[in-house]
Order: structure tokens, then C-alpha cells, then sequence
């Protein structure tokens, strides 16, 4: 054990000796925590705006006038995503995906204004986010201090001696992994005190610690990737061009490689296309805004027998709203199977994606911490269920409202005056109608669940590591 | 004579080293893989366009044909307006997986449709695609730097460093040579494909060559720089690994820390009014209107299209003239706020082209993506286009609209209402067989330029 300890401690002296890994871990723990800093002050910054524009939309809702209740309908309702608190590290799809909708009548809305879209376009490769300096550019920190560690003791002839002197080959690399790996763990230290900082910021303790463990996995993987290579090969400059190679195909080509084929092997079609389809439907529905549409002559009938009366205008409700509910209804389904089916091909496109997690570690912890941390496309499709969700309801209690609330009579002739517009309103007191929106996380337990398989692939990636060290101790001796 | 053989003794030394072959059979591996994923791209996009261009003037028609006043005509029918990628896009896709390159426009106020975006899946585009400009922007340094860091510590490490000065006449021009044998294979691996791709998709001969001069312009970049620090005294007693150590530093600061640093100096620089802000000003504007009396809608619109001052008689409390008049100076108040917003999108983009200068891999990324037409202004072309359009559709309905409506009992869409017939005398369907289409209207604006 104390043969461990001294190697670590031998390799820790070397690196302040010579300075360069000196450097390296310092700049990568700084850019670390400047990252982690600026991404928490932005995010802090980002939540308070749109929960601040998320109350003003609301109260604007309210305060509108006495109104034709489905000009409600049409003035709609903006809701906005919140960012979930360990997006101080992982903003994941956050910039990409828009984080307002507007909700209305008949219609749904994309996700307007991604940040992308606002931003200067520089940061398309890379950006100044924990989780990217922590997933591309630590391995490469880790690789530049570490590349030499075993060939330099051979390009020395140290190795030798030591053998000769009967150190255990597995107690020796043991040292020098544990030394590469706290040199790792202390530029993970700021994501550690920002997760710490979610934590009090109201993220559960098990979603942060996991998130934590997979990072440590992860520097777990690059240290002992680093090790083994420079344990198998003789010469310095032979185990750095390796690695560097390494680097470049597993953090940079291979998770685009993933993206690019996810999108060619499953092509999904445009919303704009399927939107033709969803037209070609609702055309069957009849339109909702025209309750003469023979579409609804069944209706109609049913209501009014169901009365027992001879005409619409003879109905104790209003028929313009009991059409507009009745097609809102119809319309919405057809909208939700459409949307349904988008969402499920943006899944699958991002299942292929994340399968490339078991060629290359950087996918699988990319795919490991969006999860966790909430900043995936599966939370950003709920957003959009729940987005839906509020516009049914208050689509549907403006049309219940239109029906009850206000006379066929009146509603028939509201253009022919002024007065007979203003006669085919209901009261503003009427808005309340419209239910608070505030998008939570997903709860700890599902997102632990649906980040367990890329849990797995890190744990692979880790057995191969250990399976790595073999083959290079058994080669040494 | 001396300068040949030179070149010819290096290539036949570098062909027997087997890690040199194997890098090159990587580039040309990655190099085949992104022109084929970007044509693969370009052909879905244009499919799609075809596709859609299709269905949009069938939809068109069977609305049309139901339709009976100019009103509804116009309330029911969109349009379809697109960009479509150019012959070199397969190269660089630059930002067409961010801006909008399709969209389908109505009569209604433009600035409640405009921002829709029919964006890609979110979680690929964050994973980022492998195009032709990724490898050359990006990873292009990084096979430079692998190749040519050794250059004289390998000797020195083998042993043969003394040997070899000591042959050679001139010896800056002993790496320089063999520097530009390296760096030439690895030119012709990238650009063979690069070659082949533009001559499926029938690129135009100019941007083919813009684009081979900006890689070779990238590789010498990196070629001299890397020949000038492994020939500056600090490197002498340095091993490979450490001298590659130092351009891999530079490397990171060009790629990654300069252009986060740009993002957030122009992020201060340039003041950008929030998004949402337009959208809610158009809303709020267009949506009061229905409470408020005519004249507060008249009067504005009037401001701008004086030629209909006479027409605002209105003879119901709805009436489409009046309904497309709100909708017009909803854009009309929202009009400040959407072009600061478009400003400091151009005003970000061009600081972004200065900052580039500062950073040879995104200066690459920008040209490339100019070359191909799919950078942020070939985006923001886009938008006016559509603009543009949008203005001519507005065009060609008001005297439509306007001629007509003294005559024609109107009736609401935006709330619900009998089914009135319009007055059919009125109403000509032939009338909308000229509708200006998006693809002619785009043709003689070009045309139209090309004159000036």
C-alpha cells in the first residue's frame, strides 16, 4: 500500500518539478471554474427572466377587457421554460431548442427564439459550459500530463531497476492511475461545488451525487486510458501521438459521427411536411369557426334531440360553442398523434445517436449527464406536452365559457352594430380560466431510470479500462 | 533539378513509414465520410422542397376552390417560401440547422409567422454535425501539428539529426521540402473527395476553387507556424511530445478559448432587444385592435397606403379590409423593435467576421460557409426574401380587397359566425390565378439585381 502512495507522491513532485503539467492542471481547473461561474451567473440570470416574463404573460391574460371569449382564444398564452438547476452545468439542448411557446387557439406552436438563433455563431464547436470543458477538453489535459508517465520511466531505464528491485508492476501503475486521477478530480472540483450549489439550490442530493459519480467515472475512464497506453508503449512520442489520435477520434469525430448518421440512417420529416397531413385531416373535421359546417350536422341532431327541441337557436346553450369544443377536441387529437409522432422520431434519431455511447466514452457520459441533469430532449418534450396540455384546457374553458355564458342570439348578430358587438361579450372575470404554468424538472427517480443504461456504458468503459491494465502489466512484466 | 530530387527522396522515404500511411487513410476515411453525409443532407433537403412545393400547390388549389371572397381566400391560403441549398452546401452547412429555410407564410401579420422555425432535432444539432468545414476548420490543425511536430526531434531523438544537416546543401530547405511533401499528401487526401463531391453535386467551378484555396490557405497557416516553432531555439531541448505539446495549446486557444471570448465580448458589445418582445408588441397590437374604434386602425394604415384613404367606409362591424389593416399595423408597431432585432443579429455576425481574424480555424468555418451560402447572412437573405414576399402578396389583395368591399357583405373568421355568402358577382376566382408564387417573385428579384 505505502509503495502506492510513494509513487503517487513521486509523480505529483515530478509534475511541480517540471512545470508544464503544473500548468496544464492549473489553467484546466481555472477555465473550469471561470466556466462554472459564468454558466451559473447566466443560468441564475436566464431562470429569473423567464419566470419574470412567465408572470407579466399571465397577468396579461387576466387583465384583457370583457371580450368575445373566443378572441381569448386567439390572443392566446405564453408559456416559457424554466432551466433545471444543474443546467448551471449541463445546458444540454437548452440553447437549441427555444424556450417559449405561444399557445392558441386551433394551432401548435414550435418553440420560438433558441439562443443559437440570438447568438454570434462562434460557439458552434465549442462553448464556455462546464460539461464541455469537462467532456472534450479535460481528457486532452489528462493526456498531456499523463502520456509520459510509464514511457518516461522506460525511455530512463527506471522501469527496469525498479522491476529488478521487485516492485509489483500492478503496485506502480496503481500509484501513477491514482496521481493522474486526482490531478482529474481536482479540475472537477468546481462542477463538484456548483453541483453542491444546485443541491442547496433545491436539486435533489441523489440526482447531484449521481451526476457527480458519473463525471468521476468518467476521469476514471480518460486517466486510465492515458495509463495504459503509455504503459504498453516504449517511447514518449509513440504513446502521445496515440493518444492525442485517440482524443480527436473518441471526444470530437465520433459523437458527430453519431449525429450525422443518426440523421441519415433515420430521416424524419419536416414538421412543415407533416403538417400537410395534419391539414389534409382537420379538413375532415369541418372548421370549427363555422358552426353551419355540415361536418357538425350529427352533432347538431344529437343536441337536439337530446333538448328535445326543433332549432339551434331554441338550445339552452350556446351551439357556436359547443361546435367550437367539440372541433377543438377533434382537432387536438389529430394534432397530439402528429406531435406524437414527431416527438417519437426525434427520440429515435437521439437513440442512435447515444448508441455510439459504446464506441466512445464521451458520448456515453454526454448522454449520462444530459439525462441527469434534466437538459435532455426527453424533458424538452414534455415542455411541449405540457405546453400542450395548459392550451387544451384553456382553449376548451374559453369554448365552455362561449357556450354557456353567452347567447346564440347575441353571438349570431355581434357585426351587425356597435352596440350588438358589444353586447356579444362576457365578463374579463371570465380569464381566470386560464391555470398557472410552471415546468418542473422530471422527478429524480425517472431521470436516475432513464440515464441507467449510459450509467452502463460508462461501467463498460471502465471494465475495459481494467481489462487495458492487465494487458499492459502483463506485457511490462 | 535539386528541388525535385529532394521532393521525390522524401516521398519515397515517407512512404515506408507506416504511421504516416495510416493517418493519411484516416483523413481520407473522414474526408469521404463528410462529403458523403453533406450530400446525403443537401439531396434530403432538396427532396423535401420538391415535396413540399408539390403538396403546397395542390393544398393551394383545394382551398382555393372553396373559397368564395377575397377575404377568406386570403385567410385560408398559405404559401410556401423556401431556400433552398446551394451546389457547394454539402460542404459547409454552416447554420441552415439553426435559421429557418422553409416556411409557410399567410396574409396575417408577418411578425407573428416569421420566427416559427421547422428546426432540426435539438439533441443532433447539440451534438453538432461532421461536415467538410468541421474537418477542415477544426481538425485540420490537429493532423498538421501530428505530422509535422517531429520533424527535426524525431531526427534528433533517432540519432540522424547531425548526419542529415551535414548532407544537406541548404538546410531550412531540407524541412521545407519535406514539410510540403507531408503537408501536400495530406491536402490531396482531404480534397480528392472534396473534388469528386463538387463534381456530383456540379458546384460552380469558382466556389471549388474559393474552397481549395481556403483549405491550402488553412493547411500553410498551420504548416509554417508549426515549421517556425520547431525551428526556434526554445524547442531544442524539447522532446516531440512536448514541442507538440505547446501547438496543441495554441490550438485549443484558437478553436476554442478565442471564439468563446468573441461570444461573449460581442454578447456585450451588441444589444440585442429580447425576441419575445416583437412577437408580444405584433400580438398585443393586432389584438387590441378588435376593441378599439376603426379610426385607431384606419389612421395608421392610411399613414402607410394613402392610395386607400378613400375606401374605409365600413358597412358591419367586421369587414376584411379592416381585419388585414389591423394585421398590417400590427407590423407596423412591432416594425422598430423587429429591425434593432435584425441589426444586432447582422451587427453580431459582422463583429463575428472580425473577431474570426483573430482565430484561423473560425476565420476557415466563416469562409466556407460564405462560399457555400449557408452562414448567417445567407439566412438573414433568406428572411428578407420571405419579407419581401409576404409585402407583394399584401400588394396584390388590397385593391382586391379594397375595390371590392363596398359591395361585399363580409363575414368573421377570427370569431365564429354564419356561413354568409359573399357577394359571388364580386368574387372572380380568376382574379387569384395570378397570386404571385414565391419561386417566380424569388426569380425576378435576382434578375432584377443582376441588372443594376
Amino acid at each position: 500500500m505505502s509503495v502506492i502512495k510513494q509513487v503517487t507522491r513521486d509523480e505529483w513532485r515530478f509534475w511541480h518539478r517540471t512545470k508544464l503539467a503544473a500548468t496544464i492542471i492549473i489553467i484546466g481547473t481555472l477555465l473550469t471554474l471561470v466556466s462554472a461561474v459564468v454558466n451559473t451567473l447566466e443560468m441564475q440570470h436566464a431562470s429569473h427572466e423567464r419566470e419574470h416574463l412567465q408572470q407579466s404573460a399571465q397577468a396579461q391574460f387576466l387583465e384583457q377587457p370583457d371580450r368575445h371569449p373566443h378572441r381569448m382564444v386567439h390572443y392566446g398564452h405564453y408559456v416559457f421554460r424554466t432551466p433545471s438547476a444543474l443546467s448551471i452545468i449541463e445546458p444540454g439542448v437548452d440553447a437549441f431548442t427555444g424556450t417559449s411557446i405561444f399557445l392558441e387557439g386551433h394551432k401548435q406552436n414550435t418553440a420560438m427564439f433558441s439562443d443559437q438563433r440570438q447568438a454570434s455563431g462562434m460557439t458552434r464547436f465549442s462553448s464556455l459550459t462546464p460539461s464541455f470543458l469537462l467532456q472534450v477538453l479535460v481528457p486532452l489535459f489528462i493526456i498531456l500530463i499523463g502520456y509520459a508517465s510509464v514511457t518516461r520511466e522506460k525511455e530512463a531505464g527506471t522501469l527496469n531497476i525498479m522491476i529488478t528491485q521487485g516492485i509489483n508492476v500492478w503496485h506502480l501503475l496503481l500509484g501513477k492511475y491514482f496521481a493522474l486521477v486526482s490531478s482529474g478530480l481536482l479540475m472537477l472540483l468546481p462542477l463538484i461545488i456548483a453541483a453542491i450549489w444546485a443541491s442547496i439550490k433545491g436539486e435533489s442530493a441523489l440526482i447531484t451525487s449521481s451526476f457527480v459519480a458519473g463525471y468521476i467515472l468518467y476521469i476514471l475512464v480518460w486517466s486510465g486510458i492515458v495509463l495504459a497506453v503509455s504503459a504498453i508503449n516504449k517511447k514518449n512520442s509513440a504513446s502521445f501521438a496515440i493518444l492525442v489520435s485517440l482524443w480527436i477520434v473518441l471526444c470530437i469525430l465520433l459523437p458527430r459521427i453519431g449525429s450525422s448518421s443518426a440523421a441519415a440512417i433515420a430521416p424524419s420529416p419536416s414538421k412543415l411536411e407533416a403538417d400537410f397531413a395534419v391539414k389534409e385531416e382537420l379538413r375532415k373535421l369541418g372548421d370549427g369557426h363555422d358552426a353551419a359546417d355540415p361536418a357538425f350536422e350529427q352533432l347538431k341532431k344529437n343536441l337536439l334531440t337530446k333538448y328535445n327541441v326543433d332549432k339551434v337557436e331554441d338550445l339552452p346553450i350556446n351551439f357556436r360553442g359547443t361546435v367550437a369544443q367539440y372541433s377543438e377536441k377533434k382537432l387536438t387529437e389529430i394534432l397530439n398523434q402528429f406531435a406524437e409522432k414527431r416527438m417519437q422520431e426525434e427520440l429515435e434519431q437521439a437513440h442512435i445517436a447515444r448508441q455510439f455511447g459504446w464506441v466512445t466514452p464521451t458520448t456515453a457520459i454526454r448522454s449520462f449527464s444530459m439525462l441527469v441533469a434534466g437538459t435532455s430532449l426527453e424533458t424538452h418534450h414534455r415542455f411541449l406536452r405540457e405546453a400542450e396540455k395548459l392550451r387544451f384546457d384553456f382553449v376548451q374553458s374559453l369554448n365552455k365559457v362561449h357556450q354557456d355564458n353567452l347567447s346564440y342570439e347575441a353571438d349570431a348578430n355581434r357585426n351587425k352594430n356597435a352596440d350588438a358587438t358589444k353586447a356579444a361579450r362576457v365578463d374579463a372575470a371570465n380569464w381566470q380560466v386560464l391555470s398557472e404554468f410552471s415546468f418542473k424538472p422530471d422527478t429524480a427517480q425517472t431521470r436516475l431510470f432513464r440515464s441507467a443504461i449510459y450509467a452502463v456504458q460508462l461501467f463498460f468503459w471502465f471494465g475495459l479500462i481494467v481489462l487495458l491494465l492487465r494487458f499492459a502489466v502483463r506485457r511490462i512484466s | 533539378m535539386s528541388a525535385f530530387s529532394n521532393i521525390s527522396r522524401e516521398a519515397r522515404f515517407l512512404v515506408k513509414q507506416r504511421y504516416f500511411l495510416a493517418l493519411l487513410s484516416i483523413v481520407l476515411l473522414l474526408s469521404v465520410f463528410s462529403v458523403w453525409s453533406g450530400i446525403s443532407e443537401t439531396k434530403t433537403q432538396l427532396s423535401t422542397i420538391e415535396r413540399l412545393q408539390e403538396k403546397d400547390d395542390v393544398d393551394r388549389a383545394n382551398v382555393l376552390a372553396k373559397q368564395s371572397d377575397y377575404g377568406s381566400a386570403a385567410y385560408y391560403t398559405f404559401h410556401l417560401t423556401h431556400s433552398a441549398p446551394s451546389a457547394m452546401a454539402f460542404a459547409a452547412m454552416g447554420q441552415r440547422d439553426i435559421y429557418p429555410w422553409k416556411h409557410r407564410i399567410r396574409m396575417l401579420a408577418l411578425e407573428g409567422q416569421i420566427y416559427e422555425t421547422d428546426s432540426d432535432n435539438p439533441e443532433l444539432s447539440f451534438l453538432g454535425r461532421f461536415d467538410f468545414a468541421f474537418l477542415i476548420s477544426v481538425l485540420l490543425p490537429l493532423f498538421v501539428i501530428l505530422l509535422l511536430h517531429d520533424l527535426r526531434s524525431a531526427e534528433r531523438e533517432a540519432g540522424r539529426y547531425d548526419l542529415l544537416i551535414a548532407t544537406a546543401s541548404k538546410q531550412q530547405r531540407l524541412w521545407l521540402s519535406r514539410a510540403s511533401v507531408l503537408c501536400t499528401a495530406l491536402a490531396i487526401a482531404l480534397l480528392l473527395p472534396f473534388v469528386i463531391g463538387a463534381l456530383i453535386m456540379q458546384a460552380p467551378l469558382v466556389s471549388t476553387l474559393q474552397v481549395i484555396a481556403v483549405v491550402l490557405g488553412h493547411i500553410l497557416f498551420w504548416m509554417l507556424l508549426t515549421l517556425w516553432f520547431t525551428s526556434s531555439k526554445v524547442t531544442v531541448k524539447q522532446s516531440s511530445a512536448q514541442i507538440a505539446s505547446v501547438l496543441l495549446a495554441v490550438w485549443l486557444g484558437v478553436t476554442v478559448l478565442v471564439p468563446v471570448a468573441s461570444d461573449i465580448a460581442i454578447d456585450e458589445m451588441v444589444q440585442s432587444p429580447n425576441g419575445g418582445e416583437i412577437v408580444l408588441t405584433q400580438r398585443e397590437a393586432v389584438n387590441d385592435a378588435w376593441d378599439l374604434p376603426f379610426a385607431e386602425t384606419w389612421e395608421p394604415f392610411i399613414a402607410t397606403h394613402p392610395q386607400w384613404k378613400n375606401y374605409t367606409e365600413m358597412n358591419s362591424q367586421f369587414e376584411w379590409k379592416w381585419y388585414y389593416a389591423f394585421q398590417q399595423v400590427g407590423d407596423q408597431k412591432a416594425a422598430a423593435i423587429s429591425t434593432a432585432y435584425r441589426e444586432a443579429t447582422f451587427e453580431k455576425n459582422t463583429l463575428a467576421g472580425r473577431f474570426a481574424f483573430l482565430s484561423p480555424p473560425m476565420l476557415a468555418q466563416k469562409l466556407l460557409s460564405s462560399i457555400a451560402e449557408t452562414d448567417t447572412l445567407a439566412a438573414m437573405k433568406y428572411e428578407q426574401e420571405v419579407r419581401d414576399y409576404h409585402q407583394a402578396l399584401r400588394q396584390f389583395y388590397y385593391p382586391l380587397l379594397f375595390g371590392n368591399a363596398n359591395r361585399t357583405e363580409t363575414q368573421s373568421n377570427q370569431t365564429i359566425n354564419n356561413k354568409t355568402t359573399g357577394n359571388k358577382a364580386a368574387f372572380d376566382p380568376k382574379a387569384l390565378s395570378k397570386l404571385p408564387k414565391f419561386t417566380t417573385f424569388k426569380n425576378t428579384i435576382d434578375s432584377s439585381k443582376e441588372n443594376i
